[in-house]
């Protein structure tokens, strides 16, 4: 059932970056320019010094040092100033980016068709659209300027050791099949264990979150000490692979030693040679082994963020994923007011197991039908495709004789079991129906669902935090708010699935009210289990195992002594 | 550190504990990476001294020399760093996942109030980052000593540049660090707004199924476009500050190292150190750049670390509110099957029977499943009772008939692929197949259909109060349903009892009754 979300591949996520990048050219010119100045400033003075060494050794006089000083002070001034514009370039062309990719992929989340959602699960999105940004973020900000100066400074040291002579740069490239070598080793061990590692380090928040989370079955049943052990049996898993991972990367930096040593050794070795020979300076020797003995640093920066590098590239490759999800374009049909009508609708989720066979019911223009049946009827399908959310095999759902794939997002208006209050300011949270809503407009929707009195009396009034980390509502004010943001949308079809059956008995019969109040005079389709609900429908309709089964009045039904009778005694308990 | 003084004690412990509990590993890592630093600063003398005494002099049996113990300093450079690195590995490990542990069971404790969406992150980023402190330690401790070394090799050369070297370095650092508060605030800022914008993200693909039920994709779309921006207005501003510092500090750190390589060049052009000293001088120059970095950078890691750990301490010392349990205003008698209907403020009645014995049981109203098959969710002990009548009762047989797996079937996310009706029929599976002596329920059927309803009343009276059974049960409701089974319906009102009697009489007789209950 959970089919992941697709992740691009290589040549995709290669494709989109360098798309963007040739959208910024500008910007990227200037970014490599600034990082070209800050490498040969920093190269430039130690082949200089190295000239000094010459300048000493044929006893020159002291006055030779002031170009070379000049020099020196010179392109410490420029490289100072090049290397802060790099790394404020290098990060400013990455966010950007980040940005770009950033709010795309949250637009297309946004758009996804409820099936595919339904298919792969929301935890991989939520990583995505959390997690993943929040990795590339840091790495674009912190990893990515320093990278990109080492692999800059890397080749210019380079070039200046072929400047001073072809020789010695060809010594100084001596490492580099050690160095590659060394990658070569680690990559393949590590990635696997870093895999291991990220799953476990999931598995550890996972069970961290659902003990947070169930923390109240957790105390009821006395079950803090197994859950505990589970957490120090995920999290000691987790921290068991980050040391053996961490043992293989000691071993890595072993084998850059080598490389560094074999590196140093032969320049030095070479060198000797080379002076003996004749061609080379003892200057020049000790300016490439400088400059090579400089390179550790940067070239270790590179190769040990390797793994973080490989991760955020992962990350984009996510996101970049998602990118590529087809989101098919919303219907723009606008209706005013208008009618419901299912067509001889089937449905099944399984080939074997039908769920709705031949379902035809119209909802008139301004009418409540109500759908009732015990569980597993068919209601919430029913009203999934009239929402257009699922699509019937066969038969069709229209509203104002119009399909209602082709209707335009908010003309049919659903309000589902899951309720969630929107992390911000109450008054945002209702004005993501409308967000050209006036604070009289708000205000007016709120008090038709009888929400005001209460949403006035919390501590900052409409502009009082709520959802995720701010005022903690009830269960029936969090469905409120969303016959609120119904009454704001003032959709031409409104759809409520059992809008009130989680709130608890005792609010339950407010929040009637509140989608009596809601709902008045609109085209509305009500999946209910409480019958006091249907009760007040202009029409009811009993679904039993996918078929109509009775349909008429709440009076004519009850005397007609068929199921919605039985339903109905059996709710009014008078027996 | 000279700010250990003033910081709030609450971090000071928990890093101080962190440093404490792994001493010994702590001790040999910073010893070890010590060694790797000292080493790391002879690198260039010895490059220095290898030019001037074997590639200057042409003679290849010092060539063999100094190339020979260029190759025993890497030896004993790696070596030590291996070792060094992994004892502390080992202890960062240990400490974060201990500082996990800690948090997990503060928070996992009755009656400790923490929200849980920091709680994820404390025990996750901010465990790991209170434990860097491990790591940074032995860090700075190598800077310093790689600092020592490089001033006394120059000082071998000639005191003079030593000296540049040892008045140079900590008055480089001093002035850098003026401007590591501006870099501090603006980081922060950056994280803040990235983490508003991820939590923006996750709030509105957590809320998709309604939001798209009112077609808001749009206005949620530009919420999240302004939030991203305005996280892209802070990260360059913070880009921006990084930037400037970073050219101020290269700059200071290669004027540095230049005026010291200009200095000896102008000593060696003058005759008072030779050549080669010259060029060990210029290989200690430029290394020198190393432990500037991290001398540079080890502020705001401290800062960081202690950051952490405050957030730790102040979970840790979260005090855990007094017992609620108190004196209920009723109690079912021996066998006894009491409806309790409550006008307000349900969940403050509940506190007051949870006294913490495991005769009794508060089940929770919402039903919370975890992770792991049906059976793991519903038998918690294994003296439980008999399952089979147990789903029964609570009408879950459907739910498992419902699943080819039946019983093993696994519960995916906290159990969002069942229904609410569902889940409540497990929870409740769940609350009597633990069969406490008193069970409490809260309304426990407020998301299954009427029929579902009376199986499920009939179900807990078979189940609990056969005749001759001593077990209570105390339901909550205002259910009629449930409350016709009840053996004696109490009325409470502010924690007063206003009426007593049978749900029959008390229908029949009390209009205010009837309204509260009947529907």
């Amino acid at each position: 059932m959970s089919a992941a979300l697709p992740v691009a591949t290589a040549r995709q996520t290669g494709g989109w970056l360098f798309g963007q990048l040739r959208t910024r050219r500008l910007e990227l010119a200037g970014t490599l320019l600034a990082g070209l100045i800050g490498a040969t400033a920093s190269v430039v003075p130690v082949t200089a010094l190295g000239r000094l060494v010459d300048l000493v050794r044929e006893d020159a006089a002291p006055a030779a040092l002031i170009p070379i000083a000049v020099l020196v002070i010179v392109a410490a001034l420029v490289g100072g100033l090049a290397s802060g514009a790099t790394a404020t370039l290098v990060s400013r062309l990455g966010e950007r980016i980040l940005a770009a990719l950033r709010e795309e992929t949250v637009g297309i989340a946004l758009r996804l068709p409820a099936t595919v959602l339904d298919r792969t699960g929301r935890g991989d999105l939520l990583s995505r659209v959390g997690a993943d940004v929040a990795a590339i973020g840091t790495a674009a900000a912190e990893v990515l300027p320093t990278v990109i100066s080492a692999i800059l400074l890397a080749v210019l040291s380079v070039t200046a050791m072929f400047g001073l002579d072809w020789r010695l740069g060809a010594a100084g490239l001596a490492a580099l099949p050690l160095y590659l070598a060394a990658l070569r080793w680690y990559l393949p061990r590590s990635a696997p264990v870093y895999a291991r590692e990220r799953i476990a380090i999931g598995e550890r928040s996972q069970m961290l979150m659902e003990s947070l989370q169930g923390v109240r079955t957790v105390h009821a049943y006395r079950l803090e000490a197994r859950h505990l052990a589970g957490i120090d049996a995920a999290s000691a898993r987790a921290r068991d692979l980050s040391v053996g991972v961490f043992t293989l990367f000691t071993r890595f930096v072993g084998r850059i030693n080598r490389a560094e040593l074999v590196g140093l050794a032969t320049i030095l070795v070479a060198g000797f040679w080379f002076v003996r020979s004749g061609w080379v300076t003892v200057g020049e020797t000790a300016a490439a082994a400088v400059l090579f003995h400089r390179l550790f640093n940067p070239v270790g920066m590179i190769l040990f963020t390797f793994d973080e590098i490989q991760e955020a590239g992962a990350g984009l490759a996510r996101l970049v994923g998602v990118g590529t999800l087809r989101v098919a374009a919303a219907g723009e049909v606008q209706l005013d007011k208008a009618d419901l009508a299912l067509d001889h609708v089937c449905f099944e989720y399984d080939a074997r197991v039908p769920v709705l066979r031949d379902i035809t019911l119209r909802v008139a223009p301004g009418e409540r039908v109500a759908l009732v049946g015990s569980t597993g009827a068919g209601k919430t399908t029913v009203a999934s495709i009239a929402a257009g959310i699922l699509r019937p095999p066969c038969g069709t759902a229209s509203a104002g004789g119009v399909p209602v794939d082709e209707l335009a997002p908010g003309v049919i208006a659903v309000i589902s079991q899951e309720t969630h209050v929107f992390a911000g300011p109450l008054i945002e949270d209702v004005r993501l129906a409308r967000p050209s809503a006036s604070v009289e407009e708000v205000r007016e929707a709120l008090a038709t669902v009888g929400a005001l009195d209460w949403a006035l009396a919390l501590p900052s009034g409409l502009r009082t935090p709520v959802g995720e980390g701010g005022h903690p509502l009830t269960a029936a004010q969090g469905q409120q708010l969303a016959l609120a943001r119904l009454v704001l949308l003032d959709p031409a079809v409104a759809i409520l699935d059992e809008a009130t059956a989680e709130a608890g008995s005792a609010g339950a019969r407010a929040l009637e009210e509140s989608a009596l109040a809601a709902t008045r005079g609109r085209t509305t389709l009500l999946v209910a289990h409480r019958l006091t609900q249907a009760a007040t429908a202009d029409r009811i309709v009993v679904l039993e195992e996918g078929a109509v089964l009775e349909e008429g009045t709440h009076d004519e039904l009850v005397t007609a002594g068929g199921r919605y009778a039985e339903l109905w005694k059996a709710w009014q308990s008078r027996s | 550190m000279t700010e250990s003084g003033q910081l709030p004690a609450p971090a000071v412990n928990v890093l101080w504990r962190a440093v404490s509990r792994n001493r010994w590993r702590l001790l040999a890592g910073c010893s070890l990476i010590a060694l790797h630093q000292a080493c790391e600063a002879t690198v260039p003398i010895v490059i220095g001294e290898t030019v001037d005494l074997a590639v200057a002099s042409g003679s290849m049996a010092r060539l063999a020399l100094w190339v020979g113990l260029l190759g025993l300093l890497f030896l004993l450079l790696t070596t030590a760093y291996r070792n060094g690195a992994r004892q502390l590995m080992r202890a960062l490990a240990d400490e974060s996942h201990a500082l996990r542990l800690e948090v997990a069971a503060k928070v996992l404790t009755p009656r400790v109030d923490v929200r849980t969406g920091d709680v994820l992150t404390i025990s996750t980023t901010d465990a790991d980052h209170a434990s860097y402190l491990l790591d940074y330690v032995p860090r700075i401790v190598g800077a310093l000593v790689a600092t020592a070394v490089s001033a006394v090799g120059l000082c071998l050369i000639s005191v003079p540049l030593g000296l540049v070297v040892l008045v140079g370095t900590p008055v480089v650092l001093i002035a850098m660090q003026r401007a590591a508060p501006l870099i501090t605030r603006r980081v922060a800022a950056r994280q803040e707004v990235a983490g508003r914008a991820s939590s923006v993200a996750t709030d509105l693909v957590t809320g998709l199924r309604p939001l798209r039920g009112i077609g808001a994709q749009e206005a949620a779309d530009a919420r999240y476009r302004e939030v991203s921006r305005e996280s892209l207005r802070a990260t360059l501003l913070a880009a921006r500050t990084q930037g400037g510092f970073q050219a101020a500090s290269t700059m200071v750190s290669t004027l540095l190292a230049g005026g010291i390589a200009i200095l000896a060049g102008w000593f060696a052009l003058t005759g008072r150190i030779s050549a080669g000293e010259l060029v060990t001088v210029i290989g200690l120059a430029a290394f020198l750049g190393e432990p500037f970095a991290t001398l540079s950078a080890a502020p705001s890691w401290i800062a960081t670390s202690r950051a952490s750990a405050d957030r730790i301490a102040e979970v840790l010392r979260a005090p855990s509110a007094p017992s609620t349990a108190g004196h209920p205003p009723v109690l079912p008698t021996s066998g006894e099957c009491l409806g309790v209907v409550v006008e307000t403020d349900a969940a403050s009645l509940l506190r007051l029977y949870d006294d913490g014995s495991p005769d009794v049981l508060v089940a929770p109203h919402y039903p919370e499943l975890f992770s792991g098959t049906i059976r793991e969710n519903i038998v918690l002990s294994e003296k439980s009772g008999d399952l089979d009548r147990v789903l029964d009762a609570s009408a879950a047989d459907d739910v498992v008939a419902a699943h080819p797996d039946g019983l093993d079937h696994a519960i995916a996310e906290r159990g969002s692929a069942l229904s609410g009706g569902q889940r409540q029929r497990l929870a409740l599976a769940r609350a009597l197949l633990a069969g406490p002596r008193l069970l409490v329920l809260h309304n426990p059927t407020t998301a299954v259909d009427a029929v579902t309803e009376h199986a499920i009343a009939r179900g807990i009276r078979d189940l609990r109060h056969r005749p001759g059974s001593t077990l209570g049960t105390l339901i909550v409701t205002t259910s009629p349903a449930l409350l016709a089974v009840t053996d004696r319906v109490v009325v409470l009102r502010d924690g007063e009892i206003v009426a007593t009697g049978t749900h029959a009489s008390l229908a029949a007789a009390d209009p205010a009754y009837r309204a509260a209950v009947l529907r």
